[in-house]
């Protein structure tokens, strides 16, 4: 593991890889900072960029963007009072009180500081478990992988807002999605309604893009003809780096509870990074020995904020690269990347593709550190894109999403998928229909259908088609599992209300 | 006002039944999954009507007659783009698709500095990314039918 470790710093520190993580954080960032536009959308508008590059290549500019764009969303949250992301909710509960008393440079400094704390922490849980996890993957058969499944579609009780009855029903719906073409077992051409292209059925990245790119360009510029964004003007000055560093390096307990809680939180599929800097926002307020400074414009709360968001990213890819099942969107987007590559996650990764998987690992480290450089010394510099007049940044995105979605497989019929599916969330966002759940099924589908016909074939001929699902050990954790995750967005809701209803988030 | 949930649950119902006639035809391993899983659609749609009645979610889809021209508007633009690209080429469908797309979203539409503006960016986005593309990617983009 030391030696691929070794080799895979190798890799990212080679001219171009270094290059492409370096193009890779910037863009991220500028993604991050552009409310509207999301780590997943700026991996799924790159992807295609990854083509022709090495599949180490391909991953390393992959983790620059994921990282960056953790960070760059509390830009705006910072200084607009708009998070570039959901998970910068809680980072606009101080920030934007410290850039009204005129210290936005402080909340800057110390959300790219805590973001690349967090990442920091994440990575190495990520570089020293992911193997080991992986390893115990091998033990899964046919009825482990269909828990494992639907374990990951439990994801759809966090997703679905409000009623959880259309979050199910959209799973559904991504599912049947998910046997457009050949099927996995008989050979079957299922849906694909004349058109050759779609037996080897519908392109993730299409459905990614289409479903969350699209919609977001309607409803945010479009439809609203927005114009442009504010922004604050603030002066830049060199101590405060130094003075906001030191003063987060007095934290460790902070830093490090903040970082933990978005690993863990990162870990459970589907508790996204909303939650965790929700959740430990609350901690740092619980356990600070001045819990009244929070609210009214504090770096420690933004550290909180942001170092567990910012941990969740590398947290979320734990059970992607172990066990194929995407902890977050980015991560589903990341899968995607893989797969396009001719990677399936597994054991495979740490084994036949140890050396690419450690340099995809080791960028993401390497990354959490140019997110402190760049993010320190050019958050002033990203914070003007916001003023770029949505009139040329819409036509630019959709425009991206179009040549996007043809270079997947060099098809218009991919595009006029993405055109439907962007149109389809469009109007299941205005019923608040959420098409996550949607975008989960058609993950997860082909994974819980293979393990539920493999499991129908193999228990008939053990003599019990329950009993060979059931009552096996991995079968029965995974089981508890499945329980577990279903009930904790009631927990985490419940936590979150907490927060949401103190007094001093009121305030 | 919509209601949310008969809307959902009555297309759910339709999409399930158009998934149901076209999948008779499959055999056990092919079919046990798609069976499966439209039994749960059938099932989740007639929970979502009974709600329609009981309990709507009652929504409004645009806020405004301007939003929804709006929309409207950008859809057709983006329409008539992804139809013609395949008939005149990747590259004069894109350009003008990008340089109306501009002039379309622009407070001061049709004055001469916005259309010159918008026609020239245009020119440099789109010959950029058909660079990259074409060139370093190695993309086949479409050349045009009309033109073959």
């Amino acid at each position: 593991m030391l030696d691929a470790a070794i080799s895979g710093l190798g890799h990212v520190f080679a001219f171009y890889n270094f290059l492409f993580l370096f193009i890779g954080v910037f863009m991220g960032i500028v993604f991050g900072a552009l409310p509207g536009l999301t780590a997943t959308m700026g991996l799924a508008l790159l992807v295609p960029f990854t083509f022709t590059m090495s599949p180490a290549g391909g991953l390393i500019m992959l983790a620059g963007i994921y990282v960056g764009a953790m960070y760059g969303d509390s830009i705006p949250a910072i200084l607009i009072n708009t998070p570039g992301t959901p998970a910068a909710i809680a980072t606009t509960f101080d920030g934007f009180p410290l850039s009204q008393k005129g210290m936005a440079q402080h909340g800057l400094v110390a959300a790219a500081v805590a973001s690349s704390f967090g990442s920091l922490v994440a990575n190495i849980v990520l570089a020293t478990s992911a193997p080991p996890l992986a390893e115990a993957s091998l033990k899964f058969g046919p009825p482990e992988y269909f828990w494992l499944g639907i374990f990951g579609l439990t994801i759809i009780a966090t997703l679905s807002s409000g009623f959880i009855f259309k979050g199910l029903l959209g799973g559904a719906f991504g599912l049947i999605l998910s046997t457009v073409g050949m099927a996995p077992l008989g050979g079957d051409v299922r849906l694909t309604f004349g058109y050759p292209e779609l037996q080897a059925g519908i392109e993730l990245i299409v459905a990614l893009i289409g479903f969350f790119c699209l919609p977001e360009i309607l409803s945010s510029i479009i439809g609203q003809r927005r114009q442009s964004y504010s922004s604050q003007k603030v002066t830049p000055k060199l101590g405060v780096i130094g003075e906001v560093i030191v003063s987060l390096l007095k934290k460790p307990i902070l830093m490090i509870r903040s970082s933990a809680i978005g690993t863990i939180i990162g870990f459970a599929p589907g508790a996204g990074g909303n939650i965790a800097s929700m959740v430990s926002y609350n901690e740092a307020i619980r356990w600070d020995k001045n819990p009244k400074d929070f609210g009214k414009g504090t770096i420690k709360g933004v550290a909180a904020s942001e170092a567990a968001n910012s941990a969740m990213a590398p947290g979320s890819l734990i059970p992607l690269l172990t066990l194929g099942i995407p902890g977050s969107p980015p991560a589903a987007v990341i899968l995607g990347a893989l797969m396009l590559h001719g990677m399936k996650p597994g054991p495979e990764l740490f084994s036949a593709y140890a050396d690419v998987t450690f340099s995809f690992i080791m960028a993401l480290l390497v990354a959490a550190f140019l997110v402190t450089v760049v993010g320190t010394f050019g958050s002033f510099i990203f914070a003007r894109i916001i003023n770029i007049p949505a009139r040329l940044l819409a036509p630019a995105i959709v425009f991206m999403t179009v040549l996007g979605s043809y270079s997947i497989r060099n098809n218009m019929l991919d595009v006029w998928i993405m055109f439907t599916f962007g149109v389809i969330g469009y109007a299941s966002n205005k019923l608040k229909f959420h098409p996550a759940p949607i975008v989960l099924g058609l993950i997860l589908g082909p994974f819980v259908e293979e393990g539920l016909v493999q499991s129908m074939l193999a228990g008939k001929a053990a003599g019990g088609i329950l009993k060979y699902m059931i009552f096996r050990p991995i079968s029965a954790v995974l089981i508890a599992m499945c329980i577990m995750s279903a009930l904790w967005p009631i927990y985490a809701s419940w936590r979150a209300r907490r927060v949401k209803d103190s007094p001093r988030v009121k305030e | 006002m919509l209601n949310a949930d008969r809307i959902i649950g009555f297309f759910s119902l339709a999409f399930g039944g158009v998934i149901f006639a076209v999948t008779r035809d499959l055999s056990q391993l092919g079919g046990v999954f798609v069976n499966y899983v439209l039994i749960a659609i059938f099932f989740l749609a007639a929970i979502m009507i009974v709600k329609g009645f009981t309990k709507p979610e009652r929504l409004r889809f645009f806020d405004s007659m301007v939003e929804r021209n709006n929309i409207l508007i950008g859809l057709i633009i983006l329409f008539i783009y992804l139809f013609f690209m395949p008939k005149v080429g990747f590259l004069p469908a894109s350009y003008i698709f990008y340089a109306c797309f501009n002039i379309y979203l622009a407070e001061d539409r049709w004055t001469t500095k916005n259309i010159i503006q918008s026609v020239a960016i245009s020119a440099i986005v789109v010959t950029f990314f058909f660079l990259i593309f074409h060139f370093f990617l190695a993309v086949p983009l479409p050349i045009g039918s009309w033109f073959e």
